[in-house]
């Protein structure tokens, strides 16, 4: 099963780039050539260019920042699906503000005709700070990083790639 | 004072919230854009070594990293002090050109066309790419995803990587073009051109083929006459890469050009109590309010503006299409060249033409003899101290500004994002078409409030170089308060 993981997120944003220090970490956790149909990238894009970067895989698991501005607290981590991202809150980065959700872009590229995965995973973290620039997550964030990371491979491990 | 607040707004990267205010009868009084700002950008930058620039500075934007990428590069050529070679500028330019394809693609179709093309009126959920795909079939979806695609495919030949290119070095560019590569592109670049067309015959067939569409084009609610700044080559035709910026006036005339390394001596920024935007002007005309004409300082950076800057296109296509646009919007020409063109709406068919300029350019770079040069490099033999680079984004005119030790360790940052030049005329559009269309006794219904979202789409103000991305269509609220602040009537879309 071909899978890609995508970390999304602008790493020097405090709790922003949560998605690219978790996807880092997964790839740091695996040992080299044992995942032959596996990818993992980092990127702070949404919309159109996410979904372009989905083409030809079968699952993709994206690991994004969330501000739901509710009770949860800094460092909950929740797994969504592409319903989920629908009808509840999207993530920091699933959107392009330049064009389009990740949502209607599927649905786009579905009607194009266009070879999309069968399966989107979405881990999202809740955060705290997007708006100051450090290259360091808040504690709480931080401390969710393993958690994520476990979670992410035990998922991949569930089925062979 | 009754407020009416639009919060957030569709389709806007960052946390955008307008807020217009009405005076006692009901009339529009003023009316601006609030983004918070994101804070430390400097003091994260500072005691960094200035050639990791390129590479963090395309980090704060996922809409125009290539921009940064290369305004961040021609910086460090000025602070290093060394002169990239011929070969590096012209893989520099056609990788740039080969962005701006895809990037003007996208806000056309998935931002401008929505609104004609769907129509103004149409409701919310409906004026998306989806939306247009959905009316005018899904061959245009293919040609513009293809069209992504293969300049994609390009940034990341050309520019190392994907996303967040890296190939961006002081005096050059790490990686030169082998011919296999070459050819590929030229024959991409070739596609782009009859793209370009495509998009310019789109806009023709929609948007000026509708008579409702082109007298909203040309209201006077979308009208605003402003100053216009662009790059121009040494015949003051548009370049996006290189060359000297030109500003003229509301009436046509050059008002100053310099070399943007002179910027901080012809613009100055004004700060308002109200806002954590600065809103740069001319100093040479100098700071009068939020206002328009020959009296005010604010001037615009975007496609139309950059068209109103020069006195042509380097390309023949893009020429004729030049030609077209201001012969059609009724421009007169003026000791030979065009009168400015005012209508803010007409910016969506400038940066087709734009569009059109962008894969011309990029096929005459990528057929030139020397774009295959493997010499992409000059040596860097000089202590660093300060630099300025500078190149046309997309969303407007944008220049990095470093100095730093001997070491080449940053002591001081200062970016001037293409939007922040917008920030004023941006404001004033907004006013302008609020006070169009929200009148005394007028019903404030979704098309109404996204005709004021159309006069700042125009501009695609990206607030990501200034705050980070937020979901492109949020849910949105429109909340009316009377005299005493009291909510008393909230409108909304996409909010359960």
């Amino acid at each position: 099963m071909k899978t890609l993981i995508i970390g999304l997120g602008n790493p020097y944003l405090t709790d922003d780039g949560i998605g690219v220090k978790v996807a880092n970490a997964i790839e740091k956790e695996l040992k080299p050539g044992t995942h032959k149909e596996l990818t993992i990238e980092e990127a702070s894009v949404g919309g159109l260019r996410l979904m372009e970067a989905m083409i030809g895989f079968d699952r993709v698991i994206l690991i994004d920042a969330l501000i739901t501005h509710n009770e949860n607290k800094p460092g909950t981590i929740k797994r969504m699906t592409l319903d989920d991202l629908n009808s509840i809150s999207p993530t920091q980065h699933s959107a392009c503000a330049h064009d389009t959700t990740l949502v209607t872009a599927l649905e786009m590229g579905r009607r194009l005709g266009l070879d999309l995965p069968s399966e989107i995973i979405i881990y999202a973290i809740e955060v705290s700070n997007v708006m100051d620039f450090s290259e360091h997550s808040t504690p709480a964030v931080t401390m969710a990083i393993p958690h994520v990371v476990s979670s992410v491979i035990r998922e991949i491990q569930s089925q062979k790639v | 004072m009754t407020r009416i607040t639009i919060d957030p707004i569709t389709r806007l990267e960052g946390h955008g919230r307008i807020e217009i205010f009405l005076n006692e009868e009901g009339n529009v009084d003023n009316a601006y854009l609030q983004i918070p700002e994101l804070r430390g950008f400097e003091q994260f930058s500072v005691g960094r070594p200035a050639e990791e620039m390129p590479r963090i500075t395309n980090r704060i934007c996922g809409v125009c990293p290539e921009a940064h990428h290369m305004a961040s590069t021609k910086a460090l050529d000025a602070l290093y002090h060394v002169e990239p070679t011929s070969a590096a500028k012209k893989v520099r330019e056609m990788f740039y050109s080969a962005f701006y394809v895809t990037d003007h693609t996208v806000h056309f179709y998935a931002l401008g066309a929505p609104d004609f093309v769907v129509g103004p009126d149409a409701p919310a959920a409906e004026r998306n790419i989806l939306g247009v795909i959905h009316k005018v079939g899904v061959d245009i979806g293919k040609q513009v995803i293809a069209c992504r695609q293969r300049n994609h495919h390009v940034i990341k030949m050309v520019g190392g990587r994907g996303i967040h290119p890296v190939a961006g070095l002081p005096g050059g560019w790490s990686k030169a073009i082998s011919e296999e590569e070459r050819a590929e592109i030229e024959e991409i670049a070739r596609q782009n051109v009859d793209f370009g067309l495509f998009s310019l015959k789109v806009f023709d067939d929609i948007v000026l083929a509708n008579k409702g569409y082109v007298d909203l084009i040309l209201s006077d609610a979308f009208t605003n006459k402003t100053y216009y700044m662009g790059t121009v080559d040494e015949n003051n035709h548009i370049n996006f890469y290189d060359g000297k910026i030109r500003v003229v006036d509301p009436q046509g005339k050059e008002f100053v050009k310099y070399p943007a390394s002179d910027y901080a001596n012809h613009i100055a920024e004004r700060v308002e109590s109200w806002s954590y935007l600065k809103f740069p002007y001319l100093k040479g005309v100098g700071w009068k309010g939020f206002q328009d004409g020959m009296d005010s300082g604010i001037y615009c950076a975007t496609p139309l503006s950059r068209l109103n800057a020069a006195d042509g296109m380097a390309t023949p296509k893009a020429q004729e299409a030049y030609e077209k646009f201001y012969e059609t919007l009724g421009s007169e020409k003026l000791n030979g060249r065009y009168e400015p063109v005012h209508y803010r709406l007409a910016t969506h068919w400038a940066r087709l033409i734009e569009l059109l300029y962008a894969a011309e350019r990029m096929l005459e770079l990528v057929t030139d003899p020397e774009i295959t040069d493997p010499n992409v490099r000059q040596v860097v033999e000089t202590v660093p101290d300060e630099g300025i680079g500078s190149v046309e984004a997309p969303r407007g005119t944008l220049t990095h500004h470093y100095w730093t030790d001997e070491k080449g360790i940053l002591t001081k940052v200062n970016l001037v994002v293409g939007t922040t030049n917008n920030n004023a005329p941006i404001a004033l559009s907004i006013k302008k078409a609020a006070q169009g269309l929200i009148k005394k006794g007028t019903v404030v219904t979704d098309g109404l409030l996204n005709r004021i979202e159309m006069a700042f789409r125009n501009y695609d103000p990206c607030m990501s170089c200034a705050t980070h991305s937020l979901p492109g269509q949020m849910p949105l609220e429109v909340v009316i308060h009377d005299m005493e602040g009291k909510v008393i009537e909230r409108l909304s879309q996409y909010v359960d």
